[in-house]
């Protein structure tokens, strides 16, 4: 026998069948041989060997059942009899399908998610032995090192492994014939990509002797880049482009793989350290980002000591820049997602769980009623002697059916769920955070499906088990009943429902709420007529202090003059977010705070109609003008909550503060005091303590251009802002020229995207969960058709059934709402945890959706309780 | 073993190791198998048809033993039946367990 008789018996089995037939007639035969050799006749001897065999069919079937592989035959075959019932009801099986297709497509697309954000390891080999460095200040906590502190590190990092750093920037890119573009450039150590363990696709990485200043016009250009604005060339390498004005050299263009958003995929291209020996051993400006890759022996915890340690000595060699500071480290792929990372992700994945709960109890409750019309069917097969196995296996067979069904369409959900984040999440350069469903993903649905299948197999499933055969029998052909435990369970299911569908509504809009107030703040300034962009100047064509001012000042000047436009003013930071520019300060004829305790507010500096430009009051004093410049005396303007914590009541105006940088310290003059300014970025305090400084007394060549237009609409000097500051400089681009509120939503997609998904679900989950509800309560009133036509018959008004019914569905909804209320309220606090920056609302919204809830309860009742009480009692008692 | 007219019924799991022992020398089709059991038996143990076939497609499902069509003593198609390696150490295993278990069964019954 070449064949397995197990894989035979489960593909040949009609092949099988003929040879057990064949076996069984030869045995006979032998028999009757046998027979008639003792002397019986011919006739005789058939049949005594017939009886003496006993029933051939019978003795057939318990062969068949000694094969092992009878379960899969058995289960194929409740399969094919599933699908045939289940064709055989289109609507039920529909919606069942859709139900958990929507059910677990949300839930693979939030497992894609989750994928895509958290799980996916970082394209680094020996990624966990990557860590990132720290050096916290007690203003912030993942602070970056001065190149000098770098320095000290790198040289005494032979017991932890190695380490590399890198800096954080833009540069404008021009080549001939092209509008300049500014593009995230970060400079790196050229012992980064060795670190990371990744090479270039083309060409090289960077030579150690390229980290030294004069030898840096080289430059690396991502994938990304490389393809859209070069075309993919392949003879890319040695080509010149201009960066900030500057010819450098492309000598290498790194692979696709490396391009993962969430880490350097969104910088454009990099360039070598390039430090003068002046920066290189300066300790007080602190802009590299260190990462460090652990030798094969060191663990987490020893590198870990070793970086605190590091961190505590430079901090005692080193006061005047280091006191206060502790260093520490973190694992690169725990950095991936971000600070609220975890807790969005917890949101998400919470949210779109009550979703599939809400659809299992949905799916749960029509199996049910399914099997429930169908219990006579189940009481005859009992009666005929079908074990419990046997009547449970086709029930199951069915939600098998029907979960895999939901699971290949919640693989389309899925899908397609994912190529809209894709699409929502393209940035302006092109850049991309990609969902994709893999193999994961795949894993996760059948999972999910098959999980789902049980669960809800389990209900009906039940009921058929606890079914009273000569109960049921009896009660004729009405086929359906309603025993007191599966009202019960009827009645568990909708409370359930309410409950859930109670946390997710609660959370979805309590989020949503504060989202939407965070996205809509403009205290303290006015998006309404607004316009900026990001100008940056290279250090090439405006080479000292009093290029930019004049830059700067003509700039304005120009734009003033265009016609629509009220005002215009540069800054180094528009209102809209936080900024990250912090300031030490002391207070003149105060005694000094301690080193590393000193006071610190966020700084702007500001040209002279910025006030008036991004409409900050000013509460007392006045603004900046023409004449605060660089030979004039120092000048500030506070904001109102720096002025309360500073001097209490008193009028701020002519006090003076000490600028603390590093060593160098400035007095200036407090000339006016300005309204508190609250950005649409959720910020630890309420407000912040805000200095503004006249920028040409403190010249950046990074600046943001405002412009507000009088009265017409802001987007249509766009272009002539545009061409003003082409006028100025060819070379100079304009980055993200947008109006304010365009500039805000562009900023703020990923909060976008979590609102629309947090609506969908929301959506979602209350449809689901109004069908479910309703579908209940019409099957327990029509079931309840015979109660009512007694009742009318009895005197009762057509308006006490119809109160009836609706008091009970009212009854369920506020029991339902009352237990998620207490999840709901757990919801709110956790989210007061995870972000602290956020307010939420939380009363309004609760009692809102309770509101809601009863609402849709109601809705529910009140169709089936229209049709309870239109019952004919006559002709409802004659069908008894 | 004494002899008896009156056939008693198989104990539940000895037909097994009667039909692997019945099948030590020679391959055999289901109903020699019978007869077989029968003789060795002197006419005491009589295997019916019904368990039999059942018993025989359940060894045969666990590799014990392996069929293949042949012809029989009439010029017949028959299915002959034959030990596998593993069949025989299974029937050594089964006999050493018989052995064992009569035995103490014996002790037990002769025992005072």
């Amino acid at each position: 026998m070449r064949f397995s008789r197990k894989i035979r018996a489960f593909f040949r089995k009609g092949e099988l069948e003929a040879e057990m037939a064949d076996e069984m007639r030869a045995h006979l035969e032998l028999l009757e041989e046998e027979n008639r050799r003792r002397g019986m006749a011919a006739e005789e001897a058939h049949y005594a060997a017939l009886r003496s065999f006993g029933g051939l069919e019978q003795v057939k079937e318990q062969a068949r059942d000694q094969s092992s592989v009878r379960w899969l035959e058995d289960f194929l075959r409740d399969l094919r009899f599933a699908w045939r019932e289940l064709i055989k009801s289109p609507g039920f099986s529909l919606l069942a399908v859709v139900t958990l297709a929507l059910g677990i497509g949300v839930n693979s697309a939030m497992f894609t998610v989750l994928d895509g954000i958290i799980l996916r390891p970082l394209p680094y080999p020996g990624l966990e032995r990557i860590d990132r460095f720290f050096r916290a200040t007690p203003q912030n906590p993942d602070g970056d090192f001065s190149p000098a502190d770098f320095r000290d590190l790198k040289q005494g990092i032979a017991p932890y492994g190695d380490v590399a750093a890198y800096r954080a920037g833009e540069a404008s890119l021009s080549e001939p014939g092209q509008p300049a573009e500014m593009a995230t450039a970060f400079r790196i150590d050229s012992n980064l990509f060795p670190l990371l363990g990744v090479k270039p696709q083309l060409g090289r990485t960077f030579r150690p002797a390229e980290d030294v200043h004069g030898n840096d016009r080289v430059v690396i250009l991502s994938q990304r880049v490389w393809q859209n604005r070069f075309g993919g060339r392949a003879d890319i390498i040695g080509h010149v482009v201009r960066i900030d004005g500057e010819p450098h050299e492309i000598v290498g263009v790194m692979p696709a793989s490396f391009n993962d958003w969430r880490h350097f995929g969104g910088i454009d291209f990099f360039r070598p350290l390039g430090l003068t020996n002046e920066q290189a051993a300066d300790r007080h400006a602190t802009f590299l980002r260190v990462l460090g890759r652990r030798s094969g022996q060191v663990t987490a915890p020893e590198a870990a000591a070793f970086v605190d340690n590091f961190g505590a000595r430079l901090a005692r060699d080193f006061p005047a820049e280091n006191a206060g500071t502790a260093w520490h480290v973190a694992s690169l792929q725990s950095l991936v997602a971000g600070d609220n990372g975890p807790a969005t992700l917890a949101l998400l994945i919470g949210l779109s769980g009550c979703v599939l709960l809400i659809a299992c109890s949905n799916l749960a409750n029509l199996l049910l009623a399914r099997t429930m019309t169908r219990a006579r069917e189940f009481a005859i097969r009992a009666a005929l002697g079908a074990s419990r196995l046997q009547l449970l296996r086709p029930l199951i067979a069915e939600s098998v059916l029907l979960a895999f069904a939901g699971g290949a369409c919640a693989i389309l959900v899925a899908q397609w769920f994912g190529d809209w984040l894709t699409l929502r999440s393209t940035a302006d350069n092109g850049e991309q955070a990609v969902f994709t469903l893999d193999l994961r993903v795949f894993l996760w649905t059948l999972g999910a499906s098959v999980v789902t299948a049980i669960v809800v197999g389990v209900a009906p499933a039940l009921f058929a088990l606890r079914l009273d055969l000569h109960g049921t029998l009896k009660s004729g052909a009405r086929g359906t009943i309603g025993g007191r435990h599966h009202q019960r369970f009827r009645r568990i299911l909708i409370v359930g429902q309410f409950a859930i569908a109670m946390v997710l509504l609660a959370g979805a809009a309590l989020f949503i709420r504060s989202l939407n107030e965070i996205n809509h703040r403009r205290a303290g300034w006015d998006s309404t007529h607004l316009v900026s962009g990001s100008v940056l100047l290279s250090p090439a064509k405006y080479a000292t202090a009093d290029m930019i001012e004049s830059f700067q000042r003509q700039a304005v000047q120009r734009l003033e003059a265009l016609p629509g436009v009220a005002s215009a003013s540069v800054s180094s930071f528009t209102p809209y977010f936080g900024w990250p520019d912090a300031q030490k300060f002391a207070i003149a004829g105060r005694p000094p705070p301690p080193r590393g305790q000193e006071p610190v507010a966020a700084i702007n500096r500001v040209s002279p109609h910025y006030f008036e430009t991004v409409g900050t009051r000013l509460l007392a004093g006045r603004g900046f003008v023409g004449q605060d410049d660089a030979q004039a005396p120092r000048v500030l303007v506070i904001n109102q909550a720096m002025a309360r914590g500073l001097f209490g009541g008193e009028n701020p105006v002519g006090r003076r503060l000490v600028l603390l940088d590093g060593t160098a310290q400035t007095t200036a003059e407090i000339v006016g005091m300005a309204t508190d300014v609250v950005s649409v970025v959720p910020e630890m305090k309420p407000v912040s303590w805000q200095i503004y400084q006249p920028i040409a007394q403190a010249p950046r060549p990074r600046c943001e251009v405002c412009v507000r237009t009088a009265d017409i609409a802001p987007a249509t000097v766009i272009d002539s802002i545009r061409a003003t500051v082409a006028g100025l400089d060819p070379d100079l681009p304009v980055r993200n020229l947008k109006t304010a509120d365009d500039t805000i939503d562009r900023a703020n997609y990923q909060e976008a995207v979590l609102r629309d998904m947090l609506s969908s679900f929301a959506l979602l989950g209350l449809g689901l969960a109004s069908l479910g509800i309703y579908g209940v309560i019409a099957r327990a009133v029509s079931q309840r058709t015979g109660e009512f036509a007694i009742r009318l018959a009895l005197g009762a008004s057509i308006r006490d059934i119809t109160r009836l019914v609706l008091l009970d569905g009212v009854k369920q909804a506020l029991l339902g709402s009352s237990l998620g209320l207490i999840g709901a309220i757990g919801v709110a606090q956790f989210f007061v945890a995870s972000w602290p920056g956020m307010h939420f609302s939380s009363l309004p919204v609760l009692v809102g959706t309770t509101l809601l809830l009863i609402l849709v309860a109601l809705l529910a009742c009140w169709l089936p309780s229209r049709r309870a009480g239109r019952v004919d009692a006559m002709v409802a008692l004659r069908a008894e | 073993m004494a002899k008896n007219s009156e056939p008693i019924d198989l104990l539940q799991g000895t037909l097994d190791l009667l039909i692997l022992k019945a099948l030590q020398y020679q391959p055999m089709h289901g109903f020699g198998i019978s007869i077989r059991i029968r003789q060795m038996s002197d006419e005491v143990l009589q295997v019916e048809q019904g368990s039999l076939y059942p018993a025989l497609y359940r060894l045969e499902d666990r590799g014990w033993i392996k069929a293949e069509w042949g012809t029989s003593e009439n010029n017949r198609r028959a299915r002959f039946y034959e030990l596998t390696a593993a069949g025989r150490k299974q029937l050594e295993a089964e006999t050493n367990t018989w052995r064992r278990l009569s035995a103490a069964i014996n002790l037990v019954l002769e025992g005072t």
